[in-house]
This record gives structure tokens, sequence and C-alpha cells, in this order.
């Protein structure tokens, strides 16, 4: 047992660093990587991860060393067989390398396994010592703009079995205008929640394919919020896309510069709204470098930062729109991780038919993730769609929308029943 | 257009190596096994049951569905218990044990391939066992094993006209010449000047045995496949090009085994659900011209078995490895995948519900090549003339 305070979750002296580095080489070396990740990296973690991972470190800290080996023997067994001591192998953090080796062992999937049990039993530990969980309402909104032809939003699959189809009546632009509206919007409500720790930026989230969330949101905004917006990205994305696009065909070289664009000076090319916004410039060069789609294709970076935010910073409210994306074009098409606009001479074409169907489904990816969560039991969610001017909500049963089936529901009944999700 | 001397002397070396090919192949020929039958294995990147053969899926294989399943022998129910990334998938079909290596094709396969043994065994000619990819994740190294008695002097011809379009497209790009979309034949020069220059090695090509140039028969075939590629008004997309290569390498040498890989789907890596499921009616349609193709051409009419599957699903909506973006996780959906048989030997057009494994493929074909006697995990499987 550590006698140093583990649980430090503003910043990290040398040495609360060196304790917690000590007490994950207790660890089986294939547990290692991401922990030793997020120490590292401890500037860049939101207030969540900080917690958690402090917590399972104080957890881990008062496992006696014969209990803990009771514990982890059959992950070391197990490491033992797949002569992991004889890989290339970093400690230091997570890595293709690292993934690839893993993946193609015989004995993946019983690793995962035992991986998931060891750090079950330390979180459980953990939580037993811990004031963890939040009761507060939490509530995803998802747009689907006018420039989306949706005929339904659960046409493709519904989402969840207690999720409800409305019409709305009124102007659908409306539920958002409301929802961000600086004074009596969402975020401002979270904020005044927020005592006594205080309003965070990682509580609300906005998450958009072009630039026009920030548009509704008034200046000043009195509440923190974290906006992403992919159209005013695009400087800082294309000079990723064109570094990404010089890795080469190895997975060793691949990691290397990877490695080198995470501690690369990108600030030229950032957008003015994320100035001085280390961590959420870390969370865009994360979710870039993770792949699904999120340098190539708008929707696929709506989704994927919104489930990574998700999974990383458990924010109370998720606004997430998504956008038209552009027809590949003839011929350039095949080289489609290119920049289209760089590589072919034709104007852009938007595809309005294929850019819903890819909505459809990703904004569904959205809810499913928050699904993976505890927080989930607390979390509503409402989709809108702009051109079916529909609504589709799924809430936790004492939130359910009290309105009759088959009304349609004003923007201003919708956005009262959002301020209730987040009660 | 002038013709300077480099060209003219290019020109007169073509027709010498040509006339030289050609008395190999008379010579090589009269020493080989008498081969009727021929195969055509056609593996497909990752798609889902659920976007293919099941009640939803079955609007995006229209010609699969209608056309070909009523002559098909139909395997529901096709595991792959290997690792499911494309180089590793592969090379296990055409091994028929079960590989574990680099993704990204950095080593040659652990036990010799089909193409080796055929070669080998059957003694095979060069052009005889081809692998034409679609697919960048895979690597020339996956024609011929590492094993000390096999290895590339046995190998496929490999090759992966995908790589070569985007090469051009991108070079055209980087040297400041955007492409105009509407003007293909911008691209054809730059195409061309790709071929004819010194190193494949960027390209992972490998013909005739690990050579590292194209031979001039592999380059006339290339050149075909562009020029009919330009003048095309389909959709360009790099299954309808590897599709071209495709057929241009069966009207010229009749292989007796030749492998497709097409991969347009795979798309869905980038998250655009709609193009992914536009990439699998792309190969419901290619598989579709080529099942008629096989019809068509002399050499393979009646005699030839077309194997048509998926390399793998793709991952489950709500995965923590992000739905149907990839195929990583240990699923049903990711794991279990369908295949198609047509042609000279099913037994009759049926749906055979037992469930098989990617790698008995390898016994099944070897058996189709008369190659019995192989120490492997899997069995050939039923509703065949073996």
């Amino acid at each position: 047992m550590i006698e140093k305070p583990l649980i430090a979750p503003e910043s990290l002296d040398l040495s609360i660093r060196d304790a917690w580095r000590v007490q994950i080489a207790r660890l089986p070396l294939s547990m290692q990587p991401a922990l030793n990740q997020q120490v590292e990296t401890w500037d860049n973690l939101f207030p969540f991860e900080q917690k958690r991972a402090a917590e399972f470190l104080h957890g881990l800290s008062s496992f006696q060393p014969d209990e803990l080996a009771t514990l982890t023997n059959p992950l070391h067994h197990l490491e033992q067989k797949m002569d992991l001591a004889h890989w290339k192998f970093s400690l230091a953090s997570d890595s293709m390398t690292n993934a690839s080796q893993l993946a193609r062992s015989p004995y993946y999937s019983e690793w995962r396994l035992e991986v998931q049990r060891v750090f079950s039993a330390v979180e459980t530990r953990a939580r037993a010592s811990a004031q963890f969980a939040s009761t507060a309402g939490r509530l995803i909104i998802v747009v689907l703009p006018d420039a989306l032809p949706i005929a339904s939003i659960p046409g493709y699959k519904p989402w969840d079995s207690r999720a409800v189809e409305f019409r709305i009546d009124g102007d659908p632009h409306r539920i958002a205008e409301l929802a961000l509206n600086s004074s009596s919007g969402l975020p401002a409500l979270i904020a005044s929640q927020s005592a006594p720790c205080g309003p965070m930026a990682s509580d609300s989230w906005l998450i958009d394919a072009d630039a026009h969330l920030a548009s509704l949101l008034e200046s000043p905004q009195p509440a923190p919020t974290s906006l992403l917006q992919y159209a005013a990205l695009k400087t800082f994305k294309d000079q990723f896309l064109s570094q990404v696009n010089t890795v080469p065909k190895d997975i060793e070289g691949t990691d290397q510069i990877l490695a080198q664009m995470r501690h690369q000076d990108w600030s030229p090319w950032w957008p003015a709204s994320l100035a001085g916004q280390d961590r959420l410039r870390s969370f865009v060069t994360e979710v870039f470098l993770s792949g699904n789609g999120a340098l190539i294709f708008s929707n696929a970076f709506v989704q994927w930062a919104a489930s990574e935010a998700i999974r990383r910073a458990r924010p109370r409210l998720v606004v997430a729109r998504f956008g038209l994306r552009a027809r590949p074009k003839p011929f350039t098409g095949i080289a489609i991780f290119e920049n289209q606009q760089r590589i072919s001479a034709l104007e852009d074409a938007y595809d309005p038919e294929g850019s819903a169907m890819d909505a459809l489904i990703l904004a569904r990816y959205i809810w499913l993730s928050a699904q993976r969560y505890p927080e989930a039991q607390q979390t509503s969610c409402i989709c809108i769609g702009e051109s079916s001017r529909s609504v589709y909500f799924i809430a936790p049963e004492a939130k359910r929308p009290a309105w009759p089936s088959g009304i349609a529901a004003r923007p201003e009944q919708i956005y009262n029943w959002m301020r209730n999700c987040l009660a | 257009m002038t013709l300077t001397r480099r060209d003219l002397m290019k020109a007169v070396a073509a027709v010498v190596v040509e006339q030289w090919a050609g008395s190999r192949h008379l010579a090589f020929g009269e020493d080989r096994l008498n081969i009727r039958r021929k195969v055509v294995l056609i593996t497909c990147g990752g798609m889902r049951r659920e976007d293919t053969f099941a009640a939803d899926g079955l609007a995006n294989i229209p010609h699969l569905h209608t056309d070909l399943l009523s002559r098909a022998a139909f395997y529901p129910v096709v595991r792959n218990s290997g690792v499911t990334s494309h180089y590793n998938t592969i090379s296990s079909i055409f091994t028929g044990t079960w590989q574990r290596l680099d993704d990204w094709g950095k080593s040659r396969p652990a036990s010799p391939t089909l193409f080796e043994f055929l070669r080998k065994l059957s003694r095979l000619k060069s052009e005889d066992t081809w692998l034409i990819s679609s697919n960048k994740a895979l690597t020339s190294q996956i024609g011929a094993s590492a094993v000390r008695d096999f290895g590339p002097s046995y190998g496929a011809n490999v090759i992966f006209p995908k790589q070569l379009l985007i090469n051009a497209v991108v070079r055209a790009a980087a040297q400041g010449r955007a492409v105009k979309g509407t003007d293909r034949t911008a691209v054809q020069p730059e195409l061309i000047s790709m071929l004819n220059s010194d190193n494949y090695d960027g390209l992972g090509w490998s013909i005739s045995g690990d050579a590292s140039s194209l031979d001039t028969p592999t380059l006339g075939i290339m050149q075909q496949a562009i020029a009919d590629l330009i003048r095309t008004s389909d959709p360009v997309t790099g299954d309808e090009f590897t599709f071209l290569v495709s057929t241009e390498v069966m009207r010229r040498f009749a292989p007796s085994f030749l492998t497709i890989t097409f991969s347009d789907m795979e798309v869905a890596h980038f998250g655009s659900y709609s193009l992914h499921l536009a990439g699998i009616r792309t190969v419901d349609r290619l598989v579709f011209e080529l099942s008629k193709l096989i019809q068509e051409l002399p050499a393979y009419k009646d005699k030839t078995t077309l194997f048509v599957l998926p390399e793998f699903g793709r991952d489950l909506d709500g995965s923590t490895t992000n739905g149907f973006f990839n195929h990583r996780q240990n699923s049903d959906s990711t794991r279990l995948t369908w295949m198609l048989c047509l042609g000279d030997a099913i037994r009759k057009p049926q749906t055979i519900e037992d469930p098989i494994e990617q790698i008995d493929l390898f016994p099944t074909i070897a058996r189709l090549f008369e190659l019995n006697t192989f120490d492997l995990p899997g069995k050939p499987i039923p509703g065949m003339w073996l």
C-alpha cells in the first residue's frame, strides 16, 4: 500500500506520478500500456477520466501482494503462453503494433476476458471506497438538418424499444435555438446545476458537421461548452490528412509517425475557437488518429467524436448535428482517403440521399454508444428530423414525454421536455 | 504521335520478348500435367449477412440472389475462425490453415499456398495461377509462402490494379495536376507512365515469381484494361478496374486458378454506410458479369467452378469497435459469412446448411485439381463433384 494520497486529479506532481507508475508495474504487462499512457498524458484527460484512473490506481494500491497475485495469476499465465515478454510490446503507451500482436494471438479472446476480469475486480474495490455515480439526467440531441431528405427517423432500424416518434407542430429549427439559448438554454442549465465543482466544458458538447451550431450560441456564452465544428477544423484537418497519408505500409513506421504527429505543433492550423484549449485539441487529434473516417467524412467525424466524448468525458449534454457529404468524384473517388478538393478540379457535388442514409445509421450509433455505460440509465435522447418535421424520443420511464401519441409537439413543449430530462 | 528512337527500341524489344515468352510457353507446356478444370475464386471484403443474404439485404445483391442463387450451391454458414484482417484471412483461404501474420503483409504465409502446390505438384506454368486484387491491405508476399521447398519460384502472379490507379491519380495531384474528372483520358498517360517506370515495388506487384518488372504480356494486359477503363461510361471504381484486368488475364492466359479480391465495400472503414452498400452492389454486378464471361470464353465454358465469398462480415451495431466500420469483433456478425459456388463441380443447385469453415476451401479446390494428400485441418465441402 502506498502512503501518498492517490487522488489528485487536478495535476500530477512527479512523486505522485512515480508512485502511480509503481502501482501500474504490479499489473501484468498487457495492462500497463493504457494506464501508463493515461499517467503520461494526464493534463489531456477529461475530469471523468482523471477521476476514474485515480480511483482505479487507488483501488489497485489497496491490494496486498498475495491478493493481487491471486487475481492476476491467470492473466500472467496467459501472457506466458502468448510469449508476450518477447514481443515488440510497448509498455509506455498503446500502439498499433501492440494491438496487432494481441489481435493475431490465438489466445486473444481469452486474453480480453481475463483483462476485463482483472480490471473489473480492481474497479469494484475502488468503487467501494469512492463516491462515484452521478444521478443527474443526461441528454443527447441529434439534429438531422433540412438538407438531408429523411422520410422517417427509425425507418432504417428502430433505435430502442422505448422510442416514439412525434410530428413537430411549428418550425423544427426552433428546437435547437431554444436548446442553445445563452441564458435559458441547456448548457446554461447544466452550468447552474454544477456546484460545487463549478461548470466544466466537458459537461456540454456541441459537435457539428458544418459550422451552424456556433451561430446559435449567443456571445458571450455564460456556460462553458466543448464546441467542435468540422467546417471550422478544415485547415487543420487538411494539413493533418496530408501527413497521415505519408505513413508507410509498415505498422511500426506508422506508430512512429503517429507518435510524432501527436507531439507536433499544429498551432498555425487550429481554428480560433480552439485557442488555448489544449485538452480539446488533443481530443480532436486523437479522434482523427483513431480512424473511423473522421478525417474523410464530416458525418463520420460527428459520430465518432460524439461517441468518444461520451466514452471519455461522460457529458451531461451532447448535441450532434449531421450534414451533407460530397459525392466521390468521378475517377478520383477511388483515392477516397485523399483530399478530393486538392486532387480533382471538379466542383464538389453533394449527395443528399447518401448523406441522409449515412446520418441515420450514425445517429443511431451515437445512441448505441451511450448505452455501454452506467450513465445510460439517466440518459434521454431526441433526434430532430428537420426535413421530416419529426422528433424521435427515447427516455427512461420517468421522463417519457407525456403527450398522447399521434399529436404533434410544439418546439416549446419539446424544449421543456429536454430541460426536464436534465433535472 | 512522334515515335522517338527510345520508343522504337522499346517496341522492337517487346516483339523479341513476346516471341521469347511464346517459345518458353511451349517448352514448359509439354511438361504440364493435363489440367482440364478451372477455378475462379472471388473474395470480396467484409460484408455482413444482414446487408446481403438476409431479408433487408437482398436489395443490395439482386444478381447474386436473383440470377445466380438458383444455379448455385449455396453455403449460408461459413465461418472465419482466424484473424479477421484482410491479409490473414486471404492467406488462410489460400493455405488451408489459419494464418497469424503481420496484418500489413510484411511476411509471407507460413505454410504453402494452393498456388505453390499447383505449380509444384501439377507443374502449372507461372501464367496459370493469378491473384488480382483491389485490396490495398495485401502485398505481393501473399502469392507464395515462406516454406523452403516452395516459395516465390512457385508463386502466383500477384497484381494490384486499383493501387496502380490510385497511385497515378495521387501522383498527378502531388505534381500539381489536379485531375479533371470529366476527362478520363487525362489519367491514361499517367497510368501508362507508371507502368513503364522501372520499379513496381511501390505497387507491391509480383509477376512470374518475384520478378521486379512487368513482362510484355502483363504490360499489354494492363494497358488494354486501362484503355477499356477510359472508354467505359460506368462509374470508375477500383473494383471495376480490377474486374477489367481480370477479364483481360482470362482472355489472354486462361489461367487454371484465378483468384480475385474485390474491396469497394471497404469504404465502410471511412464511415459511409451508403457507399459501403454501393460497393456491395458493384461487386454483385461484377460477379454476375464474370459468371457470364466464364460461359462465353471457350477456355472456361463448362469446365469452370466459381467460388464467391466475403472475407468476413462486419462488427455489430453498437459494438465498441464501431459497428459496420470495422471487422475485428469476435462475434457472429463478423465471423459468420456465406459462400456461393457455381459451375462445373457443383452436384446440383441447393442450399447446404451444414456449417463450413473458410479453410475448407483449400482441400476442396485441391481435389478439383486432383491433389489429394494434404494433412490440413480443413475438409472438402459437401455438395461438390470432387
